[in-house]
């Protein structure tokens, strides 16, 4: 009976082995086929160039008017560094509700069900092999940019440690926010809007302008409250200024969000499922 | 007397095709609501991100909070002219790769003009109904206010298209320049909507001329602020030589141009 139970034990083992292979090697193709436009993806970082550098000027001048060096527990330096570092996971998004929303719309969709493998796990595997590469482009142009203008880095171990966990985790809620978006092509006409006025409160609310303390009262409390701010505040915010305390309720505000999160996802791709009409032909 | 017919010409086709373009996508009508909705919001949240910014910070280099309503409402006011109006400029590169432009060359209106005219996007409504909206509610401005806030959106729609025409042509020469394109015109729209007092030196003589940040934003706000001739000279002067240079660029675009012996239609 044992030696039943090890044996199912091992099967299982071996089919999560397996499956995990399968992704790895979607996420593999993805980050092999977006290194192949390198130029293009340089390109694009390119604008965070432009954006960094016109909130720098913002920021250089507040610090100037005000005669302070320090505000809201930021000096321009450690400013600077915080909005590469938000700017770097935000300019790094795929346009991932586009890409469901036309495989829904084209019947594409039907084709990619009927394969070996989970629709949404085959597609965060691509998104997130896309989203890798932008990411770690932003970040080496975004530190060539600070160091430039404001020196270097006031990282400390942790925080650099810290950092790749707290930005896969952002990433992911990312996924699952667009993705349910992008399924809601079974029933609107139009999705863009939404993943746009998602993609915008998560730059304002989430700080990406300024870090969050940097904003007057009540604002400051509810924009703290609410999901966007572990999406790139937080992140951000713990590799400039890493604090123990605030990393452990980073780590448990992104991992709620990411359950919470995947359940809706989970419910809407089931509904959505079984509005899929398949015709041979 | 012919200039003027034609004149009035021109602007009946840009009319109608405004119109057709507008109930072509007033087809999907919940669509069209949602998007132009969204992108009010949209402009509505980054003027909240100002509002809390002055209300932290009050004064940068004496600007205040209406001073950016009115450089927010001048700026998404002329980029939402520009692409309802004149949506179909940024698709010239592609055109220019596709040999899209075949159709357009046969017809007997100016082509660049036809070219840009074709196609709207509906988001740009929402844009016109934020600068709109927020110029009125917010500025509280006087009838002659109101009158030259409509002369100075018009030129700053046709600074947005002729730099985004001078941008596509380049396809012209260099083979595929969409993604600088959008690049460069992403950069105009982000330098158009900050406060031109916190660009020094190199950068702001930039913004004057290669891209012309501050005719859209600096001078119009200027102008509405206290009006002076000679800034209105300049501003009329800036918009007339960048229509110039993008028609210029077009011409001498057009003579390197290959057919791609497209079959295409213009219903």
């Amino acid at each position: 009976m044992d030696a039943v139970g090890v044996r199912s034990e091992r099967r299982v083992m071996q089919r999560w082995r397996l499956a995990l292979l399968k992704y790895a090697a979607v996420l593999r193709v993805s980050v092999e086929n977006n290194l192949a436009y390198m130029m293009e993806v340089f390109f694009r970082a390119l604008l965070l160039v432009v954006l960094v550098f016109i909130l720098s000027q913002l920021w250089k001048t507040t610090f100037a008017l005000h005669k302070e060096k320090i505000l809201s527990g930021f000096s321009i330096n450690t400013m600077i560094w915080y909005l590469i570092a938000a700017e770097s996971i935000a300019l790094s998004l795929p346009a991932l509700t586009k890409r469901i929303d036309q495989e829904v719309r084209s019947g594409q969709l039907a084709y990619l069900l009927g394969r070996p493998c989970s629709y949404i796990l085959y597609n965060f595997a691509h998104y997130l092999g896309e989203r890798l590469v932008r990411w770690s482009m932003n970040c080496l142009v975004g530190a060539g940019l600070a160091t430039l203008m404001v020196g270097w880095p006031p990282f400390t171990w942790q925080g650099l440690l810290a950092w790749p966990l707290v930005s896969l985790l952002a990433m992911s809620i990312d996924f699952v926010a667009y993705f349910c978006i992008g399924l809601f092509a079974f029933w609107f006409e139009e999705t863009q809007a939404f993943s746009f006025v998602f993609s915008r409160l998560t730059l304002v609310l989430g700080g990406v302008l300024a870090p969050l303390e940097i904003f007057p009262q009540p604002f400051r409390s509810i924009a703290l409250a609410l999901p966007f701010g572990a999406i790139l505040y937080g992140p951000a915010r713990t590799l400039v200024h890493f604090e123990v305390d605030r990393f452990y309720q980073l780590l448990l505000q992104q991992i709620l969000m990411l359950v919470i999160g995947g359940v809706i996802l989970l419910v809407i791709y089931r509904v959505a499922l079984r509005r899929v009409n398949i015709n041979g032909g | 007397m012919l200039s003027v017919k034609r004149l009035i010409s021109t602007l009946r086709l840009i009319a109608s095709y405004a119109v057709a373009n507008t109930q072509a996508v007033m087809e999907y009508r919940a669509a069209f609501i949602v998007q132009v909705l969204t992108m009010t919001a949209n402009d509505s949240l980054w003027l909240f991100f100002w509002w809390t910014y002055f209300h932290q910070f009050p004064l940068t280099n004496g600007w205040q909070i209406t001073d950016i309503v009115i450089l927010w409402a001048v700026s998404a006011c002329g980029f939402g002219i520009s692409a309802a109006v004149f949506g179909n400029a940024r698709q010239l590169s592609s055109l220019v790769m596709n040999g899209g432009l075949d159709a357009y060359l046969s017809m007997p209106r100016y082509s660049l003009l036809h070219v840009c005219i074709a196609a709207t996007d509906p988001t740009a409504w929402g844009d016109i109904l934020f600068a709109v909206g927020a110029y009125l509610f917010l500025v509280h401005p006087n009838a002659i206010h109101i009158v030259f806030f409509m002369v100075l959106v018009i030129m700053t729609s046709f600074i947005f298209t002729a730099f985004m025409v001078i941008l596509c042509s380049l396809a012209f020469f260099l083979g595929n320049t969409e993604g600088l394109a959008q690049q460069m015109f992403g950069a105009l729209i982000s330098f158009s909507t900050y406060p031109m007092d916190i660009f020094h030196g190199a950068v702001r003589l930039l913004l004057f001329t290669v891209m012309p940040a501050g005719f859209i934003s600096f001078i119009p706000l200027q102008l509405l602020r206290h009006f002076t001739w000679p800034l209105f000279g300049a501003m009329v002067g800036a918009t007339v030589l960048m229509v110039l240079i993008a028609v210029g660029m077009f011409e001498l675009g057009l003579r390197r141009y290959e057919s791609g012996n497209l079959l295409g239609m213009q219903a």
